[in-house]
């Protein structure tokens, strides 16, 4: 029996251990400027990670391979990041401990809160009110208007809303019965999401709009009863789709983008071309942390961070990468179907949806295997907004994969 | 198990497969697409190394400088010292415009960078590469120069190999272009409608008009329909097509050597039929039609697609080079030197050897027998027929004193209306030094009166001047 | 030098994160083995409320209840758990037209059901927790 405990902790020191060589080989790759704030820094992360994951299976009754996969992943971008630029290493190291902080207060925060699958109206309301913010302070950047900047901190409303809009289907369809008294009920939930859709194709948010899409077809396929409606989504998207591509340019030229990059080489084709290289390059084992060229890529360590990682470090790891977000996905299907209230099945599958899909489109993108959109890698790409919502996720599929009925029943 | 359940499983295992998918689509990647994608041009890693590597330079095999790098300010220049004369050979290598010809085919020796294994990363580290290797040719710098002087201003190409070890003297293509300014006249060159960046001695392919019957006679030998004589009374009527000898003269009675010597349509038309195309093309891939000929440069494949000939027609017009058959003047050079090897086929070379900055010899190319392409008897038939064609047949043109020349001439029709001139051979014939392959794309005159004064200015200046 | 170092870490990593992936795809798998081994929709049966890594012996996520069942520290029981708080014979359910009734077996440490510790025979219902020491099971009868 001791046997098996001794291996239960053999993936978190597995972690351990690769994440103190990585520290060792970037203090020796930033030897000239080897600093001891930084390697207290890293050092303070290390620990965080490895207190977090010993502390989680005392607290949460749940899963505890999410936080597990999610810490790896992590690591993985934040050498990535820091072997980049040094700077940048150093906020999301901060920010990464935000998140971790973030993810606790909200598992105990959230936990305690009842009746959160009947706050449709206000979930409604918040998402709107993130789409305003965005539009009425919005900045452009990289061709799409989701950031905003509130006393020179940029942030991306849009993160959050991904979580709003998962609450607020959850909620629909956890209580189908008390809206069923409302003639087309569905109709107007199907209504709101394409309304989401059309503010984020304006924000020309491309990559963000297929998420929203997606999570919501998967989750109307789940529950919706008409099932006409699901044919009716389809076809409205395939529609808009074609639309889309007549009306605006900026999807013809990431459609022609993909299809051949190479003629377009100067300009659209740019970015993606200068992935391809860099993945090119790398090989099956990469060239070696430091030794690569990632900074020829554009907008490397949020959108493009996966191509640095086959540069330079290979594409075995870049299929680890993938298969830690298949695992880690197939952890939250399985926490979705073993939960047995409903709004906080909805919830899992939503979240789950979210990190599988988002990470295929952003990888399947900087692999030219689909039209490269703009996303971020959650977990590995740097950035405050995106690693903050992710651990926001992360935090309700923490919850969601305890066991709610036994806790109603005693709480009553 | 229940409908909801069920529908999360299908959900589940639809993103398991974009997973997969993702993984199955990178191993490809990685595998079948990323060695091109590494070495287009636009590549700025590439770069990287040519600013610390010096790269090697190519030389002659008389050790004339044909291209080299030299420093200037923090990285290396280029230089090329023969302008067009090598722009097929050596190609280029700019920043701009990438890379082509043996700069672009023997990047990785000119820069002396070797296959990424594990050791060879760790001795790349203990000793930094810093110079490239030296690449030294089989070209001839005065054949090549006078090569390009006897075809300047008339499209098409030369090749002059030696016969028994496959080494090219020389291999122009014209029209060429100035490898040492490029950035001049890129425009230019890259829009020219006579496409001068085409290698025409490989990447060309004509038709090859009488200068394929000696691949038709070789195939006569080898069934013995030779044996029986041939009236020919200037024109042959194959289903209902008329096939004419040129300018409709009749030649009479009539054998293969005779049919050769006055290039005679008809009697090789009316005798492909008896052959057959399965022997024409047997023998034809002896000599490397349908497939790449082993090469430092890539050779298009020659055509001669006997197994989707379906009519006789096709098939006769076939025998005399005409139709569906195709070659590249390397490949006919290739033939020439069978005949003269005593029917062997030779390993056409063009790096000579690879040698390090301290002289040490990387790699040396060998005297390599592709392929027994006739028996002696038989080459040695056709080589007697060959002599004859130059001593008094359509080949008269490529005559030298005291030197006995073998060749043959081809006029070939094609899509343009004007005739290209072909001329093959090689000399001496009892113990061949020289085998050339002469084109001239569209040139309108025929192979004796255009082609064989080039060859034999050529096989002379050659044999007069080569050093072993 | 950095770039030997470089060098073999690259080798290293791969290694250590295809490990780690590995050893979370067989925790995974062990757990699921222990799960789906049977099936046991519309049936009554224990389900383990503690986290079962948590509990430093052997122990199921599920039991099921086929007819009278018997749970002690002995080997004889149904469901052997080797935990000392549990007593060689602990409690039992006994099942009676459809009904689940459940009885301490005069356990050292008590049965406590819902909170409650229990003196007589009870009868189970759909939700109710039984806990002995620190293990604590749910009653599951979907009928």
């Amino acid at each position: 029996m001791f046997k098996g405990e001794i291996r239960k902790q053999s993936p978190k020191n597995l972690l351990l251990l690769f994440q103190i060589l990585a520290l060792l080989l970037l203090l020796a790759y930033e030897q000239m400027h080897a600093d001891k704030m930084i390697f207290i820094m890293a050092m303070g992360l290390i620990l965080i990670i490895y207190l977090s994951n010993y502390l989680l299976i005392k607290i949460s009754s749940g899963d505890n391979y999410i936080f597990l996969i999610v810490t790896m992943l992590i690591t993985i971008g934040i050498i990535v990041i820091y072997r980049i630029d040094e700077k940048l290493g150093i906020k999301q190291l901060t920010w990464i401990s935000l998140g971790i902080f973030l993810f606790f207060l909200v598992y105990f925060m959230v936990k305690r809160l009842k009746k959160i699958d009947d706050w449709l109206y206000l979930y409604l309301v918040l998402a709107y009110l993130l789409f305003i913010i965005t539009f009425a302070f919005g900045d452009r950047k990289f061709g799409a208007i989701n950031w905003v900047s509130f006393r020179g901190f940029a942030f991306q409303p849009g993160e959050i809303t991904k979580i709003v809009l998962i609450f607020l289907l959850a909620s629909y369809y956890s209580n189908t019965e008390k809206w069923r008294h409302i003639k087309y009920s569905s109709y107007y939930i199907m209504g709101v999401v394409y309304s989401f859709i059309a503010l984020l194709f304006l924000q020309k948010d491309l990559g963000t709009a297929l998420v929203f899409y997606i999570i919501f077809a998967s989750i109307q396929f789940i529950y919706e009863e008409d099932r006409k409606l699901i044919l009716y989504n389809i076809g409205l998207f395939l529609g808009s789709g074609v639309l889309g591509y007549v009306l605006f340019d900026h999807v013809k030229i990431r459609f022609q983008a993909w299809l051949n990059p190479w003629i377009y080489i100067e300009r659209q084709g740019y970015q993606i071309t200068q992935s391809l290289f860099a993945i090119a390059e790398g090989g099956f084992f990469g060239k070696g942390l430091g030794m690569g060229h990632p900074d020829f890529v554009p907008v490397v360590y949020t959108d493009f961070i996966f191509s640095a990682i086959c540069e330079e470090m290979g594409i075995f790891t870049g299929i680890g990468i993938v298969m830690l977000f298949m695992i880690f996905v197939y952890r939250g299907f399985k926490i979705a179907i073993s939960q047995e209230n409903r709004f906080y099945r909805i919830l899992a599958i939503g979240i789950s949806t979210l990190f599988g899909i988002q990470s295929f489109i952003i990888l399947g993108g900087v692999l030219k295997m689909i039209p490269l959109t703009g996303l971020t890698l959650p977990f590995i790409s740097y950035g405050g907004s995106s690693i903050l919502s992710s651990f926001i996720a992360l935090s309700i599929l923490q919850i969601c994969s305890e066991d709610m009925t036994s806790r109603e029943d005693t709480d009553e | 198990m229940n409908k909801e359940i069920k529908r999360i499983i299908i959900i589940l295992t639809v993103l398991c497969m974009t997973f997969i998918s993702l993984i199955v689509y990178i191993s490809y990647f990685q595998i079948f697409k990323a060695s091109a994608i590494k070495n287009n041009s636009y590549n700025k890693r590439l770069w990287i190394n040519e600013q610390t590597i010096l790269r090697g330079s190519i030389l002659d095999r008389n050790g004339n400088v044909l291209a080299y790098s030299e420093k200037e300010g923090d990285s290396y220049k280029r230089n090329y010292n023969y302008g067009s004369l090598y722009s097929h050979i050596v190609g280029y290598s700019y920043r701009e415009y990438g890379k082509s010809g043996l700069e672009l085919y023997y990047n990785n020796s000119l820069l002396n960078i070797s296959d990424s294994t594990p050791i060879n990363e760790i001795k790349n580290i203990v000793i930094p590469n810093t110079t490239g290797n030296n690449l030294v040719l089989t070209i001839d710098h005065n054949i090549q120069s006078r090569a390009r002087s006897l075809i300047d201003g008339k499209k098409g190409s030369i090749v002059v190999m030696n016969p028994t070890t496959g080494e090219i003297y020389a291999m122009v293509s014209y029209p060429d272009f100035n490898i040492s300014n490029l950035n001049e006249n890129w425009k230019e060159i890259s829009e020219d409608m006579e496409s001068p960046l085409i290698n025409r001695a490989i990447q060309g392919l004509y038709a090859p008009g009488s200068v394929f019957k000696v691949i038709t006679a070789m195939a006569a030998l080898e069934n013995s329909s030779y044996e029986t004589q041939y009236n020919c009374i200037g024109s042959e009527k194959i289903e209902g097509y008329v096939f004419k000898d040129y300018e409709g003269k009749a030649h009479g009675p009539i054998d293969l050597k005779g049919a050769l010597v006055k290039s005679c349509n008809t009697y090789f038309i009316n005798k492909s039929l008896e052959i057959g195309k399965d022997t024409i093309g047997k023998i034809s891939e002896r000599f490397f039609f349908n497939s790449r000929i082993p090469f430092d440069l890539p050779v298009k494949s020659s055509q001669f697609p006997y197994k989707e000939m379906t009519t006789d027609v096709e098939v006769a017009a076939a025998s005399i080079g005409q139709g569906k058959v195709l070659v590249t003047p390397l490949n006919m050079a290739l033939i020439a030197s069978g005949i003269a090897n005593e029917g062997e086929v030779v390993k056409p070379i063009l790096v000579k050897e690879i040698v390090t900055k301290d002289g040490k010899v990387l790699k040396q190319s060998d005297i390599e027998i592709l392929s027994q392409g006739i028996n002696p008897l038989g080459a040695n038939t056709i080589k007697d027929m060959m002599v004859e064609v130059v001593k008094s047949g359509t080949g008269v043109n490529a005559k030298i004193k005291n030197v006995t020349v073998a060749g043959k001439t081809g006029t070939a029709e094609n899509s343009s209306g004007k005739n290209h001139a072909w001329f093959i051979g090689f000399a001496p014939a009892d113990n061949p030094k020289v085998a050339v392959s002469i084109v001239l794309e569209e040139d309108g005159s025929t192979g004796g009166k255009a082609a064989a004064p080039l060859a034999r200015d050529i096989m002379l200046y050659t044999i007069e001047n080569i050093k072993d | 030098m950095y770039s030997i170092l470089a060098l073999i870490f690259k080798y290293i990593f791969i290694i250590v994160i295809y490990l780690f992936i590995f050893s979370i795809i067989r925790l995974i798998y062990l757990d699921i083995k222990s799960m789906d081994a049977i099936s046991f929709e519309d049936r009554a049966y224990l389900k383990l409320i503690n986290r079962k890594d948590s509990l430093p012996f052997k122990i199921d996520e599920h039991y099921i209840i086929d007819g009278d069942i018997k749970l002690g520290r002995q080997n004889n029981n149904d469901i052997v758990i080797k935990d000392q708080y549990v007593s060689k014979e602990h409690f039992q359910i006994v099942e009676d037209e459809k009904e689940y009734y459940l009885e301490d077996l005069e356990s050292v440490n008590g049965t406590y059901l819902n909170g409650d510790k229990l003196y007589d025979i009870v009868k189970l219902k759909d939700g109710d927790i039984i806990r002995i020491g620190k293990i604590e099971f749910l009653f599951v009868n979907r009928e």
